[in-house]
């Protein structure tokens, strides 16, 4: 039996020696490796050995099979490239392409403030956009005369209901929701019946944040934002802190960054002041604190917030917010 | 608000240079907008003497005059019609440069050579808009460098942006206090040297009385005879104007000029135009209406605090005068009022009437009660000292219930656990007292004039400021302090986002704001209104993303960008079942394709998306978050959606998740889009149920699967969805796979009928499957799908 190996094997050889055409080659293919081809029918003999001797025939007669089909591929290629003129690849011709998809720039860059904070230990929480005024205003301490209450800022859709005017509303749902210690961050969507321009858009985005605990102080705050700006543009960024004032905080700050396409030394983009204006901060006012059931004798925490939109116009040098909401695919495809 | 570097010093002494100055006010919370000196630099500039002006032979409104500069005579050309000889004047000569970066050269104009030019205020930065050349007032030497004249009225103007809080800084004794706070210098009020009538005391004169005590708790009148009205003295005329306000005459400007001092504000009322005369304090009447100074008719909100003589309304209290007791010029007697308003009711009437003023601002926001005297003898002296006249004998004030300095308990502790600190009593209780607060025994007694301070948080800042924000500790970060899951809201946004970048569309953000059509096309009755919006384009909240990602392709297309795919994960809105409730905010995701399937290249065919390519998208995105057991219905009754092109996904218990089709024309034409749209829009609520993040593994076959295919012919209208449903169950647990590979319709096969190819894959966990038991199972699948769908194998 193991002899129709070699049997076969010579025949090929022999065979092969008169190879002189691919319509030859073909006939050789069918002969050998056809379905009713030699090495097809040496397979069927294996039956009528000993179980013992089965594995190494098939090995052997694999090896052959193997042997052949390297042959016909190799005699098959040589055939080709005489007769069919040779092919000519132009490499610099565009590959085969699909569409592709990038992320929003603003989703992109709250993606990376939330990473940030992920990293700090903040958990990312979320909030309806339409809002009570009891969460909007109400609650953060901005008594019915306040002036950011104005018909001129808020749109309205009851006279009770609003579409939110900042993030805050999320720290007193969470608040509400979940005993101290509070950490957490709530990115969102929020609106203004600002009239649309280079500068303004009815509806922008912000980061908030909240820190609620024993002893949270205004060092923690600063610590906190420092190390978001050093992660953010780098360890060479400088944070200023100013006093300032909002209702929901007591004592109040604006923070600003060190100018980062200037280094602090005075340039276009940040008005040659060489600091960039960020955003408002502060520690969590008592009134907060009781509106939303948290007894401020034994807490305290900061908040801080920041423009989602602003970062990412300082960060890519983006002179109109329009640009964000058109959805021009040359502008998106750029992040 | 503005002040002036050297205004500010006339109330206290400070060594700080303007730049110093503005750094110091802005770390205390005074953000610096504006920083202008108001001479600004030049050079080249000489006093000239007009000697001679000739007529230009050439051009009528030009004259040809002769310059001295004390030693040489040049030929200038002067367009301004007040030149005259015997003039001195600002004489930029040849090499001259002036503050808007103007280079004099020597020119020739209609014909005649000009070296030189005669300047006006305007053309030296001097003020914005200068009617003709500046003439000197003063007798000065022709030669002299005219900056240097200049430079020792140098001024420089600060522009603050004042926190709400801080009502008391809209003043320059605000600033002064402030100032003396940080450097730790005397501060001092203006004078006011009163010298009154012995006779006639006022109560004899004038009666005021109030009845609406709520808004107007303080009401006090001076009355100052027999003034004379003129343009107020040139020193105050230009402090006015370097700090935005228009000189009027003397009694308006020194009460404005008195406003800025002290941040209190008056009004002067002609007494001869006062019927009594007497003051009476009152509520507006419903409907009642009133002439202001600047001669407008307005219709007064009701509860607007109004001042009235015996028989009329004579100005709207805390916001403006009236045109019916103004002074004029030829006024003679005056009533001084300062008074106190609530600043609710000011800061309704206000916003209610649309007018700002520059009282209203400060009343609204809250003066100081006790504040009122020294304010009102002020101006009082000031009026005696500039406009004549005499000040009656006495104040006529009236103060039903005076309000009393607020108590605050003082914690050092607080304050420092607060801030981080660990300032000693004794420094906190200084920087307070800098602050003109009174400090004992642990408690604090804030003057009326600081509206803000109710609490012990405000004084933490006040503390926090004073120190320098700078200069307050900064813990770093580092322990987490406690660990709290991801919501699972954030958890799904992520994960569905990530999913959809993954199969190649582009992310897009579009309002949330629609115009009424375009909202109303996407929804039924539930669209939620806006009831102020900004314009006609943003009156709804978005029902749906559709319409504005097609906007978004829209905008695309009329760029040349036809070949559209892009998605959107956000918010949409509709009313919820009570007006009183939030509306549903759901959050959905939906994408869009339109234009060419592939990229425009060589290398790819030219076609456009259709159906199955939406179809496809959506199946790959199902696959990609795993959500097993879900399938398509036929769907026609979305309004904006083509009815023999949609599906809907639907999970569950015959839920539906969400619909995928294509746009209706109609819809694409209200965005201006000629091709066809395609999309999917799936609510993300619906969705995230079926999500199992705690899925596990699921064994993989080891053994070979054995394949058969079969071409069946079949009615047109029999749904392959159908078919293969039938195979699935007939086939039961050992087929892996079955799909459809090729459709064939044609010449070959009668009309109205159609072959699908379809390849079945059979594998079992377990075993290779032998041949006889899957031919059997293939036969089996075969006669029970001809039979289920009278359908014939294909030959």
């Amino acid at each position: 039996m193991f002899d129709e190996i070699d049997h076969i094997k010579n025949e090929f050889e022999k065979d092969l020696t008169s190879i002189n055409s691919k319509e030859a080659l073909e006939k050789l293919r069918v002969k050998y490796l056809g379905r009713k081809g030699f090495i097809s029918a040496a397979f069927g003999l294996m039956s009528r050995l000993a179980a013992e001797q089965r594995p190494q025939f098939g090995q052997q007669l694999n090896i052959l099979k193997k042997e052949i089909e390297a042959k016909h591929q190799t005699l098959l290629q040589s055939f080709s490239a005489q007769k069919s003129p040779k092919k000519y690849l132009d490499l610099t011709l565009s590959g085969r392409r699909n569409f592709v998809g990038h992320k929003h720039p603003l989703i992109a860059m709250a993606d990376e403030i939330k990473e940030i904070f992920i990293s700090l230990g903040f958990v990312v929480e979320d909030g309806p956009e339409i809002e009570t005024d009891f969460y909007n205003f109400e609650a953060l301490n901005l008594p019915k005369s306040h002036p950011a209450r104005d018909m001129q800022d808020t749109l309205y859709i009851t006279e009770d209901i609003l579409l939110r005017t900042h993030t805050s509303p999320v720290q007193i749902r969470v608040m509400q929701k979940q005993k101290p210690p509070i950490r957490m961050i709530a990115p969102g969507r929020v609106y203004r019946r600002d009239t649309p321009d280079a500068s303004h858009s009815p509806f922008f985005h912000q980061v908030e944040g909240l820190v609620v605990g024993e002893d949270i102080s205004f060092a923690d705050l600063k610590g906190v934002i420092q190390a978001f700006a050093r992660r953010l543009f780098g360890p060479q960024v400088k944070v200023r802190f100013r006093p300032s004032f909002f209702p929901f905080t007591e004592p109040s700050a604006e923070y600003d960054f060190s100018c980062t396409f200037c280094g602090g030394k005075g340039c276009r983009v940040c008005k040659n002041t060489g600091w960039l204006e960020i955003s408002g901060a502060g520690m969590v006012h008592p009134n907060v604190f009781y509106a939303a059931g948290v007894d401020p004798e034994k807490y305290s925490g900061y908040a801080f917030g920041m423009g989602i939109d602003r970062i990412a116009m300082l960060k890519y040098d983006i002179n109109d917010i329009r640009l964000f909401f058109e959805n021009d695919l040359r502008f998106l495809s750029q992040f | 608000m503005k002040i002036t570097y050297k205004w500010l010093k006339d109330y206290i002494d400070f060594k700080e240079s303007p730049q110093e100055l503005a750094d110091k006010l802005t770390e205390a919370g005074f953000e610096v907008e504006e920083l202008i000196p108001t001479v600004r630099p030049f050079s080249g500039v000489v006093v000239g003497r007009v000697k001679k002006v000739e007529k230009h032979p050439g051009a009528d409104k030009l004259s040809i005059c002769e310059v001295s500069d004390g030693s040489t005579s040049y030929q200038v050309i002067c367009g301004a019609p007040n030149v005259a000889a015997g003039q001195t004047v600002p004489f930029a000569q040849i090499g001259a440069s002036l503050p808007n970066g103007f280079k004099i050269k020597k020119a020739k104009i209609r014909g005649v050579a000009s070296f030189g030019m005669i300047c006006s205020k305007e053309e030296l930065g001097l003020e914005n808009a200068s009617d003709g050349i500046w003439a000197f007032e003063e007798a000065y030497i022709p030669g002299t460098d005219v900056y240097e004249i200049l430079r020792i009225r140098q001024d420089y103007i600060y522009d603050f942006f004042i926190t709400a809080n801080r009502p008391d800084c809209l003043s320059l004794i605000g600033f002064a206090r402030e100032v003396s706070a940080i450097t730790g210098r005397p501060f001092r009020f203006p004078e006011a040297h009163i010298q009154e009538e012995a006779q006639n005391p006022i109560e004899e004169q004038i009666t005021v009385s109030i009845e609406d005590r709520d808004g107007c708790p303080r009401y006090a009148a001076r009355v100052i005879k027999g003034v004379k009205i003129q343009e107020s003295p040139q020193w105050m005329r230009q402090r006015l104007q370097a700090v935005g306000i228009r000189p009027i005459n003397n009694i308006v400007d020194i009460t404005n000029y008195v406003l800025m001092e002290l941040g209190h504000p008056l009004h002067a009322f002609d007494l001869a135009r006062l019927k009594g005369p007497a003051i009476r304090v009152r509520a507006s009447k419903p409907a009642e209406k009133f002439i202001t100074l600047d001669d407008k008719e307005r219709l007064l909100p009701e509860n607007t605090v109004m001042i009235c003589d015996s028989e009329r309304a004579v100005a709207i209290g805390g916001i403006m005068g009236g045109q019916n007791s103004e002074v004029s010029l030829s006024t003679v007697d005056v009533l001084l009022e300062s008074a106190y308003f609530k600043p609710t009711r000011i800061a309704f009437s206000s916003k209610r009437l649309g007018l700002s003023s520059e009282a209203s601002q400060r009343f609204e926001r809250g003066t100081d009660p006790n504040g009122v005297i020294r304010a009102i003898n002020r101006a009082a002296s000031l009026i005696a000292r500039i406009a004549g006249g005499r000040i009656a004998k006495g104040i006529y004030d009236v103060y039903p219930k005076a309000i009393e300095s607020v108590q605050i308990p003082l914690h050092p502790g607080k304050i420092n656990r607060l801030l981080g600190t660990a300032f000693s009593a004794r420094m906190i209780t200084e920087k307070l007292q800098s602050l003109q607060l009174k400090v004992d025994n642990g408690s604090v007694t804030v003057p009326t004039f600081r509206v803000d301070l109710t609490q012990e948080v405000d004084l933490a800042e006040e503390v926090a400021r004073l120190v320098n924000y700078s200069n307050l500790p900064a813990k770093t970060v580092t322990e987490i302090q406690y660990e709290h899951p991801q919501p699972e809201t954030e958890r799904r946004t992520v994960f569905l986002r990530k999913n959809m970048l993954e199969l190649g569309l582009q992310e897009a953000l579009t309002a949330s704001m629609l115009k009424k059509s375009e909202a109303e096309a996407f929804a039924d009755n539930d669209v939620v209104e806006i009831l102020n919006p900004i314009s006609d384009d943003m009156t709804s909240m978005r029902p749906s993303l559709l319409p504005g990602l097609l906007k978004a392709i829209s905008h695309n297309i009329n760029r040349n960008m036809p070949d559209v795919r892009l998605f959107e994960l956000g918010r949409i809105f509709r009313k919820a079942g009570k007006p009183q409730q939030l509306p549903d905010q759901p959050y959905r995701v939906a994408a869009v394709i339109s234009g060419r399937r592939f990229p425009e290249s060589w290398n790819n065919e030219n076609l456009s998306v259709d159906f199955y390519d939406i179809k496809g998208y959506l199946e790959n995105f199902i696959s990609k978050i795993f959500l097993d057991k879900s399938h398509f219905i036929l769907y026609d009754k979305a309004r904006y959606l083509t009815g023999n092109e949609t599906v809907a996904l639907i999970a569950g218990r015959d839920e539906i998740i969400g619909l995928c089709g294509r746009i209706e024309t109609h819809i694409c034409r209200l965005f201006s889009i000629e091709q066809a749209v395609y999309a999917f829009e799936l609510d993300v609520e619906k969705l995230a149920r079926y999500f199992d993040y705690n899925r596990t593994y699921r064994p993989i076959a080891r053994y070979p699967y054995s394949q058969r295919d079969m071409a069946v012919v079949f009615d047109e209208d029999v749904l392959a969805g159908a078919v293969l449903e039938h195979i699935k169950k007939t086939a039961g647990p050992l087929l892996r796979d079955v799909f459809i590979f090729d459709i064939y319709r044609g010449k070959k096969l009668a009309a109205g009928k159609k072959s699908l190819a379809i390849k079945m894959r059979f594998q079992s966990l377990e075993r290779t499957l032998n041949d006889k038991e899957v031919d059997k199972l293939f036969r089996k699948i075969i006669k029970s799908t001809c039979t289920r769908f009278g359908a014939s194998l294909r030959n």
